[in-house]
Order: structure tokens, then C-alpha cells, then sequence
């Protein structure tokens, strides 16, 4: 009876998108949980991570038990960066030259950062692939 | 908080959100991206009824904090692409260091040549690092976290959109190489964009995301003791 109700149990987590979101949840507060308890500064969500990574690498859960819920989180992700934008209110100054100025350094700076990031990595990817072949 | 408030700004948020998914379904343009139209609909909504944005933000926090788990789901994809990442660690790691000294330093550089005060220099550090570590770094530098998110917000918007345009000018032959690119630029934004690009791009920017945020929180009470 026991094995029976595992085998439901299972089934029900490789399909229910909405179980998955919440065992994603719960590792998250294991996270915090843990970035808590050690006092360490890096961001429980993070903790959570690498655990799932850890036990997905070393078999304890299945990939198909989160992939899903995965899914969804990162889908719709964008959804969750909205309410944080209307707090310019709050900052009547950054209306008008000041925030022509920001938006400049922001969007120069980024420009700069992917162009350097993103040619370093080929320059070193192509040149261990030409000493390997 | 009121139970109204909570749900009233909750649904409409959401509502905004998917007006704009509609909108970018049919134009895939920069300027229709969900986080362009949303917000700029919403604040106008938030002007109209004449509510502070402590106000809204009360009834409307739960999604920020959303974030947090939507992190954890990133573990997914980099499992997916373990054999990838496995293989290119040591360039990965090294693009992430080669590109956190040059998001600093170009940050500052920038900064300074348009004279922004200290405490808004301060605050556009982090900008690169996805939202739960750029609101550490900040904090703890002594900037204003508030603004942090914003611009964390417009750093992945237009980080997603100059990605595309230099993935198309730069002669990039890796997977890995165009990886590292959305994923130190525009942190989670620039992923979701590498992912509509290619899977393999997409858990690679996720990882780079990942590193990046770690690396610098890391090394923030270094950036600390350097800016005094």
C-alpha cells in the first residue's frame, strides 16, 4: 500500500506543474534557511541552487520533478521585475538631465562590459581549440 | 495592508504583465518587451489614482520576492547543460572576472566623466548583478538599493536588446562566448532572451549569472575598502 501511494505520489510530481513550483519553493527556504543559520552573505536563493544542482547531479531528485516548475519561474520571470520599477516616483530627480545621464552610463557601460566579456571568451575558447587540434 | 489594495494592485500588475506578452507576441520588438509596457502603463495608473509607491509596494512586494525562488529554478537548466559547462569551467570563470573589472571600472569611468554624485555612482555598480546580489553589494557599499533595482531593471532591458545587436556585429564563433554575453550583462533579463536564442546559450548565461553574482558579492568588502 505504501509503494502504491509512493508511485501516485511520483506521478503526481512529474506532472503537476503547480506541486513544482512549490518543492522549488521549499528549497529556496532551505536556502535561506541555511544563509541564515551560518550567517554567511550570499543569498539564501543561491544556497537553494546549488543544492538542487548537487542533488540532481547525485541522483536524490529527478529532474523530472522540477523541470515544469522550472519552466514557469523562469517563463515568467519578467512578471516579477514590474513592481519594482514604478519607485522612480519616488525619485523626481532622475526626470529630466539627470536621468538622461544614468540611462547613458547604463547603456554605455553594459555595451562595453558584454563586448569585452563575450570577445575574451571566444579569443581564449579559439585559442585552446587551435592548440588541442 | 488591505486585502483590497492586495489584490486590486496584484491583479492589475498582472493584467499589465500579460497586456504586455500580448503586445511583444505580435511586434518582437525592444520597446514591446513586457517589462517596457507593464511598468510604463502601471505608473501611469499609480499617477492617476494618486497612490504613493509605498502604497503599491505594499500590496505588490510578494512578486518582487518572487524573484528569490525564480533563482533557485536556474539550477535546472545548468544541470541540463552539466557536460557543456563541465568541459569550459576555467573560461567561464575567467570571462566572468574579465567582465566584473570592466562592469566596475567602466561604471565608475562613465560615471565620473557625466560628474553623477557618489552615492548614485555607488549605486550603479551592482547594475549588472541579478536583482538579490545587486541589492547586498549595494547596501553594503553605502548606495541606495531602491535605485539599485531600477537599475538593474534598465541594465537587463537594454542588455537584452544591445546583446542581440552585438551578437549580429561581433565575430563570435563559441556557444560559451555568447553566453557570458547575456549573462554578464543583463543577469536574468539577457537569460531569458539567450534562452529564446538557443538552450545550450541560455543555461550558459544563467550560469555566467550565477557566477557573476557570486564573485561580486565576494569581493565587495575589497570594492569597499578601495572606494574609501
Amino acid at each position: 500500500m505504501f509503494r502504491t501511494g509512493s508511485i501516485v505520489l511520483r506521478r503526481h510530481c512529474r506532472t503537476n506543474m503547480l506541486t513544482q513550483i512549490g518543492i522549488i519553493m521549499l528549497f529556496w527556504l532551505i536556502g535561506t534557511a541555511a544563509a541564515k543559520a551560518t550567517g554567511i552573505s550570499v543569498p539564501g536563493s543561491i544556497i537553494g541552487l546549488f543544492l538542487v544542482v548537487a542533488l540532481l547531479v547525485t541522483k536524490q531528485i529527478s529532474v523530472h520533478s522540477v523541470r515544469l516548475g522550472a519552466k514557469w519561474f523562469l517563463g515568467e520571470m519578467l512578471l516579477f521585475f514590474v513592481p519594482a520599477v514604478p519607485v522612480v516616483l519616488d525619485h523626481p530627480e532622475l526626470f529630466g538631465t539627470l536621468g538622461l545621464k544614468i540611462v547613458a552610463v547604463i547603456l554605455l557601460s553594459t555595451a562595453i562590459v558584454m563586448a569585452v566579456t563575450a570577445l575574451f571568451v571566444d579569443m581564449v575558447y579559439r585559442y585552446l581549440a587551435r592548440r588541442q587540434g | 495592508m488591505n486585502i483590497v489594495h492586495l489584490i486590486f494592485w496584484s491583479a492589475l500588475t498582472i493584467a499589465l504583465y500579460h497586456a504586455g506578452k500580448l503586445v511583444n507576441r505580435r511586434f518582437h520588438a525592444w520597446w514591446s518587451s513586457p517589462l517596457m509596457i507593464a511598468p510604463i502603463l502601471l505608473i501611469i495608473v499609480v499617477l492617476a489614482f494618486r497612490v504613493p509607491y509605498k502604497e503599491y509596494i505594499s500590496s505588490t512586494h510578494w512578486m518582487l520576492a518572487m524573484l528569490a525562488p525564480a533563482t533557485v529554478a536556474f539550477a535546472i537548466p545548468i544541470y541540463e547543460q552539466r557536460e557543456l559547462i563541465k568541459k569550459h569551467w576555467l573560461i567561464l570563470m575567467g570571462g566572468v572576472l574579465v567582465g566584473s573589472v570592466t562592469a566596475m571600472l567602466s561604471s565608475w569611468f562613465l560615471a565620473n566623466m557625466f560628474g553623477l554624485s557618489d552615492q548614485l555612482r555607488i549605486s550603479l555598480l551592482p547594475r549588472s548583478l541579478s536583482t538579490p546580489f545587486a541589492l547586498i553589494v549595494s547596501g553594503e557599499l553605502g548606495g541606495i538599493p531602491g535605485l539599485t533595482a531600477v537599475f538593474v531593471i534598465i541594465t537587463g532591458l537594454f542588455g537584452a536588446t544591445i546583446g542581440e545587436l552585438l551578437l549580429k556585429s561581433l565575430p563570435l564563433q563559441s556557444t560559451i562566448a555568447k553566453g557570458s554575453l547575456f549573462g554578464m550583462g543583463a543577469h536574468a533579463v539577457g537569460t531569458a532572451k539567450a534562452h529564446q536564442i538557443d538552450s545550450e546559450v541560455g543555461a550558459i548565461s544563467g550560469l555566467t549569472m550565477v557566477l557573476v553574482g557570486a564573485v561580486n558579492v565576494l569581493a565587495a568588502p575589497l570594492v569597499e575598502v578601495l572606494l574609501r
